[in-house]
Formats: structure tokens, sequence, C-alpha cells
């Protein structure tokens, strides 16, 4: 499936983005290393939703717009809301995993009615020194991104397998990049003073074998989002999407269908 | 040819099993192998080192900046040029340190450098270095995504603040100042800038576009140093600089005895120490995502791919000869040395040779030894070499005549018929 592009905002900035699917919209944000294609999470969940799934400024075929972002919520909110728009879409369920989770709540938080529900996997924004986390930014450089799986040999499998060797490498680091932009040295977002103002309906999931975002923060985002929900994704690691698409996009699912949809006659 | 005495005071009291015990040299290093009270005795040690390397004719004194580091023991190579603009009265100043970005407000940098200017007479070499990731990142918490951009805007407000006589406002992306209006302001206007880079390759063009000096600082030796500074003439010459061998340093290891195999008894087990404990750096900590531009990335992953280690103690597993064939370190014999030196000097093309004479647990006296052999016996033998170029590259002082020197102040109650307190006593009748 290729990349569609749109200009948003007044900076009519380019933005890729994948669409599939049909019924209600909803967006997904990525987590630390973009999109690996039209991931097969993404492909099971557009058989009932209307699937967009945007590079955020920073990553992928968009690195170079990283410059054009400060740290802090406001120019991402502001960009995500920017797409909402260019596509025509009043308001979405959204999903988001490790730092696109943040995202996620900022938009929740910051523009209540444009989230119709919110799902946050293995959320990076909060920080807890007695819960911590291993450091996804001082890994050899080697295999930066191996902390992120569950299981060694993932990160070949899923960043490089049918690619150009350096090019993998470098999207890989330039993804790590564009996260460090936003939360290094501690991936403490200011984000909790926010996360009152989130009205959707809002689902929390830890992965079980995730080190970058341990479990322990599940609760300390549950109990600070109103009425939401926490479970688990066994067997998975900080991309869970990647490593187990079906649990994902299933748990997304019923999710918006149990709590989220209106109950049609 | 201009030589310069250069250590990174290391701590030398990591213990023999330190790499097995410990992870890293470097940001999260075990504190408590630091002993403050044998921190007295070295700082001192290698202070006396610095002045002494000036009293035997070196042209500049070297100190640079590393944070939670046992193998630097100058988080601020500020206070080290303050004691040696008291303490010293010929030689340079040569400050490789002060990551620029880890300064807020750059200013700061700007006003140090004026006091070490003003105090010296004019002797101070400022180096701005971006500064390596391990102090930059993860020891001072600067983001690697915006750390060049803050670099070079605090070059730019610093560059400005010494030049412009007039109270300014610097509006920037990363640093806002209402009134900048410097005082004390520096000597030399400005004092020359020398860039201490490993590789990167947009340093270069930097270099280039001011006319700065390019410092190498490896620790790999100058054999494969020559390919780097390779790339960094052919670039200077695709840009249109002229080339000028004082535009450029190297740093390198070199240690002197009566003969070679004297060298190897006297220095291998330092050496040793250097390039095994100092140079043990947990890898996790040599690159945060986005210190590295894209195409300083690529290069670096080509040359991976093509076998070549990036690991900074690679040379721990050597022999002394191999240390010695492959450059790591420079020994021998006064003639071999020079022999060797020149060999350095004619492989990377450079005018500026920052001599690590002192590395490792050296002690005092060992390396007063080497120090004042390579003074009198190997840089006479160079002196002359480059004579045809004008180094821009080494501070302009006040003539000594005008310069103010250190004085011994007697205090009045022992001072007794000096001429000063006569003339005090009369006004206070």
């Amino acid at each position: 499936m290729n990349l569609a592009t749109v200009n948003v905002g007044a900076a009519r900035r380019s933005v890729h983005y994948y669409r599939r699917g049909q019924g209600q919209p909803l967006l997904y944000l990525h987590h630390m290393l973009g999109l690996v294609g039209f991931e097969p999470a993404l492909a099971k969940l557009a058989e009932s939703f209307d699937v967009i799934a945007p590079y955020a400024p920073g990553w992928g075929p968009a690195k170079d717009d990283l410059t054009d972002v400060d740290p802090g919520p406001l120019d991402l909110t502001l960009h995500n809301i920017d797409v909402l728009n260019a596509l025509g879409i009043h308001s979405a369920h959204v999903v988001g995993i490790s730092i696109g989770a943040w995202m996620a709540a900022e938009l929740a938080a910051i523009a209540p009615q444009r989230v119709d529900s919110l799902v946050l996997v293995n959320p990076l924004g909060l920080w807890l020194d007695d819960v911590g986390g291993a450091d996804p930014f001082a890994q050899h450089p080697g295999m930066p991104s191996q902390v992120l799986f569950s299981q060694p040999d993932m990160r070949k499998q899923f960043l490089f397998d049918g690619r150009d060797k350096m090019d993998a490498h470098v999207e890989e680091l330039l993804n790590l990049r564009a996260s460090a932009k936003f939360l290094w040295p501690i991936p403490d977002t200011g984000v909790a003073r926010r996360l009152p103002r989130i009205e959707a309906p809002t689902l929390i999931a830890t992965s079980e074998h995730d080190v970058v975002v341990p479990a322990a923060y599940g609760p300390a985002w549950r109990d600070a989002i109103a009425g939401s929900r926490l479970t688990t994704i066994p067997n998975a690691g900080h991309l869970a999407e990647l490593e187990q698409p079906d649990a994902f996009a299933n748990l997304v699912r019923d999710f918006i269908r149990n709590h989220a949809m209106p109950a049609v006659a | 040819m201009k030589f310069h005495w250069f250590n990174l005071m290391p701590w030398p009291y990591l213990p023999d099993d330190f790499t097995e015990k410990h992870r890293s040299v470097w940001v999260d290093v075990d504190s408590r192998l630091f002993d403050a009270r044998k921190a007295n005795r070295i700082y001192n040690d290698y202070l006396d080192l610095l002045e002494l390397a000036e009293d035997v004719g070196y042209d500049g004194l070297g100190i640079n900046e590393h944070h939670q580091n046992a193998y630097g023991l100058m988080p601020s190579p500020q206070l080290m040029a303050a004691t040696l603009a008291r303490r010293t009265h010929r030689a340079a100043i040569l400050l490789l340190g002060q990551s620029l970005a880890l300064y807020d407000p750059p200013t700061r940098v700007a006003e140090e450098m004026a006091m070490i200017d003003c105090i010296s007479g004019g002797r101070l070499i400022s180096g701005f270095p971006v500064g390596s990731s391990m102090d930059d990142n993860y020891a001072c918490g600067v983001n690697p995504a915006t750390l060049r951009e803050q670099y070079h805007e605090a070059h730019d407000l610093i560059m400005r603040a010494w030049r412009d006589p007039d109270v300014f406002a610097w509006n920037g992306k990363h640093y806002k100042l209402r009134y900048v209006n410097l005082w004390p302001r520096p000597l030399q206007t400005p004092p020359p800038i020398w860039i201490p880079g490993g590789g990167s390759l947009e340093t270069w063009d930097f270099c280039a576009a001011h006319k700065y000096n390019y410092s190498y600082l490896s620790f790999s030796g100058y054999i494969r140093g020559a390919q780097l500074m390779e790339g960094f003439w052919q670039r200077m010459e695709e840009l249109g600089s002229d080339f000028n061998p004082y535009q450029a340093a190297f740093a390198q290891q070199i240690c002197v005895a009566e003969t070679d195999a004297e060298a190897q008894r006297l220095y291998e087990k330092h050496a040793r120490y250097f390039f095994s404990r100092c140079l043990h750096v947990y890898p996790g900590f040599a690159d945060a995502p986005g210190y590295r531009t894209e195409p300083t990335l690529r290069a670096g992953l080509a040359s991976q791919m093509a076998g070549q280690s990036s690991a900074l103690n690679q040379a721990a597993a050597l022999s002394w000869r191999e240390m010695i064939d492959k450059g790591y370190i420079v020994a021998g014999s006064p003639d071999s040395v020079a022999e060797q030196i020149e060999k350095v000097v004619d492989s990377l093309k450079i005018g500026h040779l920052v001599c690590l004479l002192h590395f490792g647990d050296m002690p005092n006296d060992l390396c007063r030894y080497s120090t004042e052999m390579f003074a009198n016996k190997v840089i006479p033998q160079m002196r002359s070499k480059w004579k045809g170029h004008v180094d821009h590259w080494s501070p302009k002082p006040m003539p000594l005549e005008d310069r103010a020197e250190p004085r011994t102040v007697t205090p009045f109650a022992r001072a007794g018929k000096d001429n000063a307190a006569k003339r005090v006593a009369a006004e206070v009748k």
C-alpha cells in the first residue's frame, strides 16, 4: 500500500500517511520507530474502521520537518489538528502507542471535541522515580532499538527484512532522534497536568515485556484519566502492534465497539 | 612548527579489575572510586606539570572539558585556565574545552574568556568544541536533536558579544537576552578560535567558513588520523581555502626515553592503563540519537560496514610494538621519536602538535623526564618545519615589557622601609 500526501496547516506542511478501510475514522499515532509500512495491525483495524496513519513531523519521510516543531505538546498537537482538518475529519477514534500515545493524550486533553475515544498503548510521558524504565536513548549504537523488542532477533526481522541495510539503520537512528527531541533526557512531558482534561472514553494498555514503559506505569495513567480502563497485552515488548498485531487490533476494536460507539438500532 | 603540552588529567587510581567490574569510565562511573584527599595532590601535580611545560619551552598549555569522566578531571577548564593565567607568563593558554551548548547564557563563555585574556595579557586560544555525546547529552542533559543548533547559536552570540561595542538584543531560538553588553572584554578581538572535533564532516565547512583552526582530537593516533585529515584538507581545497598547516592541529600520545627499550620499560604499563581502563566507555553513551548528522552517520556506518571498528578502546589488546606501528603512540629514543613525529607532521600536514606527554597513571617525575627529553631533544629537530607559512592561529599577546606580572605584595606591617609603604605612611600623616 502506498503513502498518500496531504498539505496541512498555514505552512502547508506535507504529511505522508496511509489510509484504508471503511467506517468511523480512526487516527493511529505511531511509536518511536514510526511506521513499518501499512502494518498488519493497521490492516486488521481497517476491516472495521477508516484507518488514517500519518508520519509525525520528524519521522520517516518527514525527517526534515523536525526542526520546525518545538519540543513540548503544542506544535505536535496543532499539527495533528491540522491533519484532521485537512482530511475533513471532525472527530476520530485516536489510537496511540509509545510516543504516539503521548501525542494522542495531548490531543484529547487540548482538543477534546476532536477525539471520540482514546486508546493509549505503552504511553510515554509520565515519569515515576520508583519505576523508572530502560533508557531508549542509551543503547548500543549498532542495535539502538533492540530494547524496544521482547526478543533480540525481532529488530532485524521487523526493521531490516528486505531493506537496504544502511537505509534501514539510518532511518532507525533518525526516528530515535525525533523521539529524543520530545523525550530527552527523561520522558516526563508534563502531560500529567493535562490528563484530567480528557473527556473521551479511554483505554490504557501496557505490554507484558515492555522494559521502557514498565507495566507499573499503567495504574498511574488510569488514575489520572477519569473513568479510564486498564489492560495488558501478553507476550509483547514496547512495540506491541508489531509483535502482537491481532491482539492489538482486537483490543482496540473491542474497546471502541463496547465503550465508544452509540448503541445502534 | 608549534608544540603544545596537554594532558587529560586522568584519575590514576582505577583498580586493576576496573574493566571487568564497571561498565563505563564515563557518565555513570562509580563515584566511590574517587578520593578527594588524593585529588588534592593530583590536581596540584598536574598543574605543576603544565607550569613546567612552559618552563622547558612548549608553545601552549592545553586543557579541556569533560564531565563525569574518570580520565578527565576538568569539568571546568576555565578554572584551570585561570590559575595558569597567573602562574605562567609566556605560553599560550590552549583552552580546548568549552562545549558551547553547556553554557546558558553563552555570554558566560564570552565573559570568562575575556577575563582569562585580560589576566594573561592576551595569551588565550579559545576552543569551541561541540563536545562529546557523553558530556553534552548524557552527563549534562542537552537534547541531542537540538545540540548543534544551540552550539551554532551560542557561537554566533559569543562572537558578536566580543566584537560589537554596542549594547544589543539577542532574540535567538534558544537564547534570548534583552541587553548583551560584554564587560570585561578580551584583549584579542577575538582570540584565535580552534575547533576541536572528532570527525564530523560539517565541522570542516564551519572551520573553512570562519577561518578557524581544526583540531582533530582522537586517541587512535596519526596513522588512522591521516585518512581523516586528508579528507579535511581536500574539503578545504574544494571550498577555496589556501593551504596553511597552522590551520590544523592533532593530538598524539608521545613518550621519550634514552632508548627504545627503555621507553617500553618505562611507559608501556601507563599506556595500557590509558587504552584499557581510561577508554572503557559503555557504547550506549557514545552516540545519542541525533548527536551526529545524517551525512556523518552514513559515513560512519560505511566505514563500519567496511570492517573498521569504532570502539574507543581498540588499542587495549595490542602489543607495545603494534601500538607504535599503528600510530596509537609515538615512543622511543629521541631520534626514533623525532622520526615518528616527522611522519605525523608530514602525513597530517599540521602546524600544531598537541603532545599528550602524560597519559594514564604515569607518575609525575616520569612525565617530567619525558616532557623535558621531548623539549630538549626532539622539538629542536622539528622547529623549522613549515617555515614559509604564517601562523594565524596563535595568540597575539601584549608586548612582554607592557604586560603585568603577578607581584608579591608584602603586608605593611612587614614591609619596613619599602618605598610604597613609606609613601602611604606619609599620606596618612
